[in-house]
């Protein structure tokens, strides 16, 4: 990897430096190229050598909740004092950012709402591995990284939100939503917009084999509708437009129903998946010790109990949440994550051809 | 003095306005070409080709074509009509109506499309005022719905420019085919038509590009009805996981594609129908054909215009903004103000994001208009191969799907080697605004300066006037409201700017635009459309100010 990236870049400022003198440029730019190149990086090791203890800045790349995020920075900067760059998006947008910035990386950490995502980076060897996190040991083993490459501190689950004036009975399985008397009053997230209804499918699949694809070409017949990210389906089954949400991230509902939005949950009998929102801190890193530190602290108990207060699942198994279904109460479907990871571009494919 | 340096002057000016679209607009584009040929760290040339041939692709494609050709029909539908009532009945006085019909412009796309979701859905607002029109869902929620949705949002950009030429042409021209005996039908057919062809095909082309490059509605509106066009898949390749930018940038080439073959086909028009019309006699506006009934149907024309354009879409706006309980609806008891004083607290976060947006859109658009002059100035009538190079380049931006141009500008600004350190500031920002609008003003002062016939400059060299002198006291005054519309224009949609500023914004700033997106990603969605009715509104106020500071002045 450390090869390939040494090599693109090279051939990429060649090739920019062609074009620029084609372009009949020859400015600053050029002449200064390889030595500022160079001089930056020197610098840059350099400084974070010799000035661990003065270095008061982190960035880093979160998806939502908003507010949660908000919470989670100011209580590190309040520990830690120091200052950090909050950038945040849905796990696609900051995937699109991180790419762009591929030259010249600017985020220190990422918390992202896929874990199939962030799996994705540590194969690209992207992340940097922090295996003496402290309380990594109580995080959920399933969803983390033996090697320390990713911390999943906060996780969602899957479920049925419908509009409680509309749907007097709830639905108590998957197959439920087949149902004629639900004809084109469901809709179901985008798995190519939302990480966590992508999760779901892939859960499913990896857990029913082939056959499970069945459960969604029913649903097609029943005119499901594939809405979007996960807040776009949801909203039109708060305003009635439609009944119900198929694969709806949990703490979204549970977020509406708190207001008191007429919207309520339910997990199927025969199990759901849980989307864990993995960090990571990425090996380009210019404050390795602060990114260290923010993983820390996302470990904390203080920072657990603000993941609880916003209707999302901790990470730590130590830690339960009083506003929500905890772990224990959700019947899960037996996923394999290695499986989903693998097919999820397939599946995003096949899925979003048969809705269209 | 005189003809040399004059001529110097002007190859000066080309070089210099060649090389400055080149770095801020050619070469990220190139970065984004390279990226797409460039696969896996290895060169593969066909990689592009492969991407295209996929089957899914051509009819994407087609799809995206056919919408823009049926926005132009409805844009047409809309502009032409209001133009012509705007330049030649009396209501030609009420300039307020100019500014109003800025509204939808400046109006969000994915807002004003979920306006008119809320309103047509089932259980919308509509059905909650009158229950009866229910049957009206399925007609609205399909492909007829959308190119309503995006005509209403784009004609007063073809009714500024077409107005413009009315004006332009003014009423002598048409009254000597009266006196000759032409009727009304003759007239336009003979006089109007072709002395607007002009004009109309820059406006068509523009509306063209802006349509196909548009992405609030398709991921909106498009996504409901499954309808899908190149900026929706393009979006998807560079926003999901996995992130491909070589299929993106490979579509996004051949958009640019199909763009540059219609400026073509546009500017092979333009060429041959540009008429001198101002020639320093003076013109003034026609009011032949105004009988009582023309005032009367024009005012319910403008008045239905309004309803649907503005009434609608912010009927639902406001009544989202307003609301305790979405899941409640319209009802007395479930009216509030207190997002609107969440939002308007001092020193809150979307107090800031709101100010943010207005200083980065004032800086943005005041340099905007000052490259956009220089390089509409420096196209001139288009004459050379140079000046057309110039010409093609700075519409570039107009041509390519906002998010591809703005991807561009990240790899560019943010390489290694790059001795400038303008990514994440706002620097980068105002940059990125000024090459995305660019092309507005290039477009508003072309076509007021292509329209003065040269014998004015010449009659001002003639009495011994300087270059600068000619250029401050003849060509400037002329260009002067072309100059206006263009930093107006960019002012309005670098306001509400959103897909550049999701990518480019540094982290912890945010705008207007993306705090209002960012609400609905976080299920917020009455505090962001209370948002969006304040920056619209904020951005009428303050060109209701300048429209009445620029009339004052006239009348002094």
């Amino acid at each position: 990897m450390m090869n390939k990236h040494v090599f693109r870049t090279g051939w990429k400022k060649g090739a920019m430096l062609a074009l620029t003198l084609t372009f009949g440029l020859a400015v600053a730019g050029c002449g200064t190229a390889t030595p500022s190149k160079d001089g930056a990086q020197a610098t840059g090791s350099a400084g974070q050598a010799g000035a661990a203890s003065t270095d008061q800045k982190l960035v880093v790349y979160s998806a939502g909740p908003d507010g949660l995020a908000k919470k989670l920075v100011a209580g590190y900067e309040a520990q830690s004092g120091v200052k950090v760059e909050l950038f945040q998006g849905t796990t696609g947008k900051i995937l699109a950012r991180m790419e762009a910035e591929k030259a010249n990386p600017v985020a220190d950490v990422v918390v992202l709402a896929s874990l199939p995502s962030v799996q994705g980076l540590k194969k690209d060897g992207l992340t940097l591995p922090y295996p003496d996190a402290k309380n990594a040991d109580k995080l959920n083993p399933d969803w983390a990284d033996k090697e320390g490459n990713y911390f999943s501190t906060s996780a969602s689950a899957l479920g049925i939100a419908y509009n409680t004036k509309l749907v007097k009975t709830p639905p108590t399985s998957w197959a439920d939503l087949a149902k004629p008397e639900y004809k084109d009053q469901i809709n179901i997230p985008d798995p190519s917009l939302s990480g966590s209804a992508l999760d779901f499918m892939t859960g499913y699949l990896s857990a029913k084999g082939d056959g499970g694809w069945t459960l969604f070409e029913q649903y097609k017949a029943n005119g499901v509708a594939m809405a979007g990210a996960n807040q776009e389906a949801l909203d039109p089954v708060i305003t009635g437009a439609k009944s119900m949400v198929a694969a709806a991230v949990d703490y979204m509902t549970y977020k509406a129903k708190a207001k008191g939005e007429p919207i309520d949950i339910v997990y199927p009998k025969e199990g759901t998946v849980i989307s864990p929102r993995p960090a990571a801190i990425l090996k380009s890193t210019q404050h390795e010790q602060n990114a260290k530190a923010f993983i820390d602290y996302l470990l904390s108990d203080e920072a657990q109990k603000l993941v609880a207060d916003a209707s999302l699942l901790p990470g730590r198994t130590d830690v339960k949440a009083d506003k929500r279904a905890n772990l224990d109460e959700i019947p899960l479907l037996k996923n394999n994550w290695e499986w989903m990871g693998e097919h999820g571009p397939d599946v995003t494919e096949k899925f979003t051809q048969m809705f269209k | 003095m005189g003809v040399l340096s004059v001529k110097q002057i002007r190859a000066w000016s080309l070089t210099f306005a060649l090389i400055a679209l080149a770095l801020l607009i050619v070469l990220p584009l190139l970065q984004i070409f390279i990226q797409s040929v460039y696969v896996d760290g290895q060169l593969q040339w066909s990689a592009p080709f492969r991407t295209l041939a996929a089957s899914r692709f051509v009819g994407v494609l087609f799809g995206s074509i056919w919408l823009g050709l049926c926005v132009i029909a409805g844009t047409t539908v809309l502009a032409l009509p209001l133009a012509w009532i705007m330049s030649n009945t009396r209501l030609a006085s009420w300039r307020w109506l100019d500014v109003v019909l800025l509204i939808p412009f400046m109006t969000p796309p994915y807002i004003g499309s979920m306006g008119w979701i809320l309103f047509m859905q089932k259980n919308g607002y509509l059905e909650q005022l009158f229950p009866s029109l229910h049957f009206l869902t399925p007609f609205f929620f399909s492909f007829g719905g959308m190119v309503m949705i995006m005509s209403l949002h784009l004609f007063p950009f073809l009714y500024l420019l077409l107005r413009g030429a009315l004006v332009r042409i003014g009423g002598s021209l048409e009254e000597a085919g009266a006196v000759m005996g032409g009727g009304f039908l003759y007239r336009f057919r003979r006089i109007i038509l072709p002395l607007l062809l002009s004009s109309y095909g820059m406006g068509a082309l523009l509306i063209f590009v802006k349509t196909i490059a548009e992405f609030g509605t398709p991921a909106t509106f498009g996504r409901r009805i499954g309808y899908e066009v190149m900026t929706s898949e393009i979006h998807k390749y560079i926003s999901s996981w996995p992130i491909d930018f070589g299929k993106a940038t490979s579509m996004a080439s051949v958009l640019l594609t199909a763009c540059l073959l219609v400026w073509y086909v546009q500017s092979v028009i333009n060429r041959k129908y540009t008429y001198r019309l101002i020639g320093g006699k003076g013109s003034r506006p026609s009011r032949l054909r105004v009988s009582g009934w023309t005032t009367g149907l024009s005012i319910a024309f403008i008045l239905l215009l309004l309803m649907a354009s503005i009434g609608i879409p912010y009927f639902s706006i406001i009544a989202a903004s307003t609301m305790k309980l979405r899941g409640i609806g319209l009802a007395w008891d479930n009216f509030t103000l207190d997002y609107y004083k969440e939002l308007l607290s001092w020193g809150s976060e979307s107090m800031e994001a709101l100010l943010n947006s207005v200083f980065l859109s004032l800086g943005a658009s005041t340099i905007a208009v000052m490259l956009g002059t220089w390089f509409a100035l420096v196209i001139g009538g288009s004459r050379t191969r140079l000046q057309r190079t110039v010409d093609a380049f700075s519409l570039l931006p107009n041509t390519v799907p906002g998010i591809v141009m703005v991807v561009g500008l990240i790899l560019w600004w943010n390489s290694p080697w790059m001795p400038i350190p303008l990514y994440n500031t706002y620097g980068m920002v105002i940059l990125t605004y000024v090459v995305l609008f660019v092309p507005y003003t290039v477009q508003y002062v072309k076509s007021a300066f292509t329209q003065v016939d040269t014998a004015l400059f010449q009659a001002g060299q003639v009495f011994g006037g300087g270059p600068s002198y000619v250029f401050r006291r003849i060509v400037l005054p002329l260009i002067l409201p072309g100059m206006l519309a263009g930093w107006m224009m960019t002012f309005t949609i670098a306001s509400r700017e959103l897909v550049g500023s999701l990518l480019i914004l540094p982290p912890s700033v945010q705008t207007s635009a993306t705090y209002i997106f960012a609400q609905f990603e976080q299920g917020q969605v009455s505090l962001g459309m209370a948002m969006a009715v304040i920056s619209v509104g904020l951005t009428t106020l303050l060109l209701i100010l300048m429209e009445s500071l620029n009339s004052q002045r006239k009348w002094k």
